[in-house]
């Protein structure tokens, strides 16, 4: 293991926990929250994954996970709105 | 230079790490909104520093600098929007005001 992999391990634990927690806790508006913490915080980490392991080529999965993350979270804005 | 990149991505951590535990502190849903932000502007961009430093001008640090701009430019506009809908929920907009 090197230092890579133990800084993603670290956002893991440090990161990717709380922003379950939330999402798994409170009104539909807070997970939304939680949610949106997880999405950036699995970002990095793949980020950390792709270099401590040294395959550049498994960054393209961060690469689309932002944008699919940014349109999912949009409908969930829209879904939860009052008015539709 | 891996040691300006491996503390770039020790600070990023650290704030992104800060923040997520920081979430679960505050009590209610806007102030948790804010907490969101430095995740997204500043703990992504500091990681995404890093890494380019330490694998130089390449094809690698290309598609990482891309990564983290666009989680640094679409993080803020998801802010916005959620926060949007938590005020139509508690009735904090106006009739009058556009969608």
């Amino acid at each position: 293991m090197n230092w890579w992999l133990l800084a993603a391990v670290v956002l893991v634990v440090g990161g990717f926990a709380p922003a379950l927690y939330l999402t798994s806790r409170g009104a539909a508006v807070e997970r939304l929250i939680g949610m949106e913490l997880a999405g950036a915080v699995a970002v990095l980490v793949l980020l950390l994954l792709a270099q401590g392991f040294g395959q550049p080529q498994y960054l393209i999965v961060p690469l689309v996970l932002v944008l699919l993350s940014f349109a999912g979270t949009l409908v969930f804005t829209r879904l939860l709105g009052t008015r539709s | 230079m891996t040691a300006l990149g491996g503390a770039l991505v020790a600070l990023g951590v650290t704030v992104v790490v800060l923040s997520a535990l920081g979430t679960l502190l505050l009590p209610s849903l806007f102030p948790r909104l804010h907490l969101l932000t430095p995740v997204t502007s500043l703990g992504g961009p500091l990681v995404g520093a890093g890494l380019a430093v330490v694998n130089g001008w390449t094809l690698t640090t290309a598609t990482v600098l891309l990564t983290v701009a666009l989680l640094a430019l679409t993080g803020p506009v998801l802010g916005a929007a959620t926060g949007r809908v938590a005020a139509q929920q508690e009735g904090l907009l106006d009739e009058g005001e556009p969608e």
